[in-house]
């Protein structure tokens, strides 16, 4: 009787974690390619590195999960970042021009040689993300000292920032053909470069949240402001600081982004991935109004996505018609969320013990 | 006298975003005409209401859901569904009225679907609405891959029936130039503008929308049936963006699901323009029509400069969208009376006070800075104002070149001189210039031809969806390009027009490398 008492207590242990559902479904996506698509499972080991399309989910998903880890914070405030996919357009662009400054010149001028570069690396890395989180800081600042409600504030950098990219790119498609900069996206070290970049941030973003206090005020910011505020948090130096860090997050994804597609496109880097940064977070079980966030349940919620997408791809779904299955995928995840279907399944479950 | 002027001012206050708007329209307008020529021409004046028809219709329907403190994304997916649904069914050979009912039910049936989503599951707004935009979207696609193209009788009498304005009908004869004309969707943007004012301020449903935007929980105290109310508004929207939808496939008259990226930005934007507050509860529908002109003279000034490229629109338009949410901040603040703020509020709103009329000072100043010397390098050699009657495209010609054994045809149409150019690039190296007067023939090496071609289809996909017909009402400075490439056994042509937003960037990096080794061209 004990034992039995253990081991519900230890299943619900497991189900009530924040990590149970988003494992869940990522399993779910998993079991729908293993019946559906052979071979999906296969990895190849080629020169010591690892391939295959399990690998390709999480190298391809690496964009999405690191900017989810920033959002999660910015959602865990209670406030959403629409521009993440501007700024990545931005870092791109910054990243690209002081590598092949040609597009100044107005001109389509290729690259060939595989080691040109205008400025060092550390000087191109250094200079994306400092004006991703000059990006991040401005959204900060709209949303915490101009006191603007964040999905409009970040509105403006989201059909502003675009601009703001191609201004910089010169309005051309900026080839990036420097060899050192392309192992961002494109290198491997046994599995691809990018997953080291996310398992780094996820670490480094896990230890400033959850050992020091920066975590537990962001979750009181989201889930009371009033009260966190006599509680001496001062809301606004923390809002601050989590969109500062969600445009720092989303300038490297726009340098991994960049870097894999060898081009600084400013069009297109990042276009609609806001979309898949938010419902990341979502999926990972952080609400939507704020307060208690998991890291790593987002970085799931991001990988969910992408077997999602890359399984429709391997069934033959066109690109673009893709975006319908999600859409529907998405308003399931959203309801089963919804108070409003707990609440009816409860009563459900509660019909049923009746009876 | 000045006290006299502060009462009126705080009296009427709600009323400034709506008058700033319209003042910063007729301002902007004013500029453009004194310094541009062209601009004067009243046909370039109507193509302000004939290109921003459809995001007029929109932005009423938006209007309202801003009102109720909501927001939805899902117009631009409503507006490219319906343009595919209704190019498919029309090919299929339906009944265009019975293909126009049809595509509204299902932007209502749309609206309807995200607002019992919104209403009575709780989802918020802009996700609800985001993912009903990825649905339509994705819809589209299903439909088909391509862009479907529409010719139809009805359709092109609705899309192409010039309307004469009378009395500028007669001036124009007195003067010998083309009458000025609007089209049909212009017409049905007004109604639906009207219909907007007349719901909005003039009913119970009106007054409804306002009441849910101030506060949702007095409106449904006070007993307004909010949960109805809310699903009409979002159903509103639908129709209204199945019509917009109807009113953009008249204007492009083709469909494809990868038109008017970026559109909900345009609308919400010319809605917050327009002095709505986004979170509800305050605004006028009439500032909406203001909101869309200010965006559709933004666009027409950018192109009318022609030094500044295409993207300076959505810089200007985040611009002017932070100002105005930053006014509204502070006039939001205004309303709580001075007495019963304490110091340091006081100083915040002095503070957000002192940013507005910083920005608002900073932005005039660079406006009388910049205006003027643009416009004088734009004039250089060129101050009479030379207004193309734009030609159509000599596609059989083009297709007839290709026939011949050429492998690029590219024609070029418009310009600052007006300039009707067709190129063709043969295998061998041979390049064919006509203008009309001349014929010029260069040569390059077949070598670089195939080079040439290898580079547009492979590095510019050339054969993707990617590259597709766009359209935008060409300006005085833009020129109107054709190219058609036969590579391998496949031959595809497209048209775009430089200065919209809309060209492909695979399309501009093809023209590139072709006027690259066309001879004579700049």
């Amino acid at each position: 009787m004990k034992q039995l008492a253990k081991r519900t207590l230890r299943w619900r242990s497991i189900t009530e974690s924040r990590l149970f559902f988003p494992t869940v479904a990522l399993l779910l996506v998993l079991l729908f390619d293993f019946i559906f698509i052979p071979g999906f499972f296969t990895i190849e080991n080629r020169d010591g590195n690892l391939y295959g399309s399990l690998i390709d989910i999480l190298r391809n998903g690496s964009t999405v999960s690191l900017l989810a880890i920033g959002m999660t914070l910015v959602i865990a405030t209670g406030g959403v970042d629409l521009s993440v996919g501007a700024v990545m357009a931005i870092a791109a662009s910054v990243a690209g021009i002081l590598m092949n400054p040609s597009a100044l010149r107005n001109e389509v001028f290729f690259v060939t040689d595989p080691t040109y570069t205008f400025q060092p690396l550390w000087v191109v890395i250094g200079a994306a993300l400092f004006v991703a989180l000059l990006c991040g800081l401005w959204n900060g600042v709209l949303v915490a000292y101009m006191k603007i409600q964040p999905m409009v504030a970040t509105l403006v950098l989201m059909t502003a920032g675009r601009g703001i990219a191609q201004l910089i790119t010169n309005g051309l498609r900026v080839q990036i053909t420097y060899r050192p900069f392309a192992y961002i996206g494109q290198g491997w070290f046994i599995l691809p470069f990018s997953l080291y970049i996310v398992a780094f941030v996820l670490l480094a973003t896990w230890l400033l949240t959850r050992k020091t206090a920066i975590g537990m005020f962001i979750e009181s910011v989201g889930i009371n402001f009033r009260s966190s505020y006599f509680s001496g948090i001062q809301e606004s130096k923390v809002k601050l600081l989590a969109y500062a860090f969600c445009g720092f997050c989303a300038g490297i994804a726009g340098l991994v982004a960049c870097s894999n597609v060898k081009t600084s496109d400013a069009n297109n880097i990042g276009l609609f991935i806001e979309l898949d940064a938010i419902l990341a977070v979502v999926i990972g079980g952080t609400s939507m109004a704020g307060g208690r966030f998991s890291l790593v349940a987002s970085v799931i919620g991001g990988l969910v996505m992408q077997a999602v997408t890359q399984s429709m791809y391997a069934i033959g779904v066109p690109a673009f018609a893709l975006q319908a299955i999600k859409s529907v995928v998405v308003i399931i995840v959203i309801l089963l969320f919804s108070e409003q279907v707990k609440g009816l399944m409860l009563r459900v479950g509660a019909g049923k013990k009746e009876a | 006298m000045l006290n006299r002027a502060s009462t009126f001012i705080s009296k009427h206050r709600r009323f400034i975003p709506l008058t700033a708007t319209a003042l910063l329209a007729f301002v902007a307008y004013g500029v453009g005409f004194i310094n541009f020529a062209g601009m004067r021409n009243p046909q370039v004046f109507l193509n302000l209401f004939r290109n921003t028809s459809f995001i007029l219709i929109s932005a009423v329907g938006m209007t309202f859901v801003i009102l109720t403190g909501g927001i939805d994304l899902s117009v631009s997916g409503v507006v490219v569904l319906t343009t595919v649904v209704s190019a498919a069914l029309l090919r299929a050979g339906w009944n265009p009225w019975a293909v126009i009912l049809l595509v509204i039910a299902i932007g209502m049936t749309l609206g309807f679907i995200m607002g019992s989503f919104i209403v009575y599951l709780k989802v918020q707004p802009f996700i609800a609405t985001l993912a009903g935009m990825w649905f339509a979207r994705g819809m589209c696609f299903f439909i088909s891959d391509n862009a479907i193209n529409i010719d139809e009788r009805t359709f092109r009498i609705l899309g192409q029936t010039k309307i004469l304005i009378p009395g500028l009908k007669e001036l124009a004869d007195l003067q010998g130039t083309p009458a000025p004309y609007i089209s049909i969707p212009v017409i049905v943007g007004f109604i639906v503008l009207l219909v907007g004012i007349y719901l909005a301020h003039y009913t119970r449903f009106g007054r409804t929308v306002y009441a849910i935007g101030g506060d949702q929980q007095s409106a449904r105290l006070m007993g307004l049936p909010v949960n109805r109310t809310l699903m009409m508004v979002y159903t509103l929207n639908g129709l209204c963006s199945a019509l917009a939808g109807l009113s953009f496939c008249l204007f492009v008259s083709s469909g494809h699901g990868l038109y008017a990226p970026g559109f909900e930005m345009d609308v919400i934007a010319s809605v917050v323009i327009g002095g709505t507050l986004l979170t509800g509860g305050s605004g006028y529908v009439a500032g909406t029509f203001f909101g869309v002109m200010v965006l559709a003279i933004t666009q027409a000034l950018i192109q009318f400069i022609g030094t500044l490229s295409s993207w300076w629109t959505k810089i200007v338009i985040g611009v002017l969208m932070l100002v105005f949410i930053g006014v509204q901040a502070v006039l939001a603040n205004r309303k709580i009376g001075d007495k019963t703020l304490n110091a340091r509020a006081l100083r915040r709103r002095r503070q957000k006070l002192a940013f507005g009329f910083g920005a608002a000072a900073v932005l005039a100043l660079l406006a009388i800075a910049f205006v003027p010397r643009l416009q004088g390098n734009s004039s250089n050699g060129q101050s009479e104002i030379t207004v193309c009657e734009l030609e159509s495209f000599r596609k059989e010609e083009a297709a007839r070149l290709i026939a011949e054994g050429a492998v690029i045809a590219y024609h070029r149409l418009a310009g600052p001189a007006c300039i009707d150019e067709m190129y063709a690039i043969y295998p061998d190296g041979r390049i064919q210039k006509d203008d009309g007067v001349h014929t010029i023939e260069t040569n390059v090496s077949p070598a670089e031809v195939e080079n040439l071609l290898k580079t547009i289809t492979e590095n510019y996909g050339w054969y993707t969806n990617e590259i597709r017909d766009t359209y935008h009402v060409p300006c005085r400075q833009c020129f109107a390009h054709y190219v058609i490439v036969a590579y391998e056994g496949q031959e595809k042509g497209a048209t775009a027009v430089d200065g919209g937003v809309n060209m492909p960037p695979g399309y501009g990096f093809t023209l590139a490398v072709i006027r690259a080794v066309l001879p004579d061209a700049q």
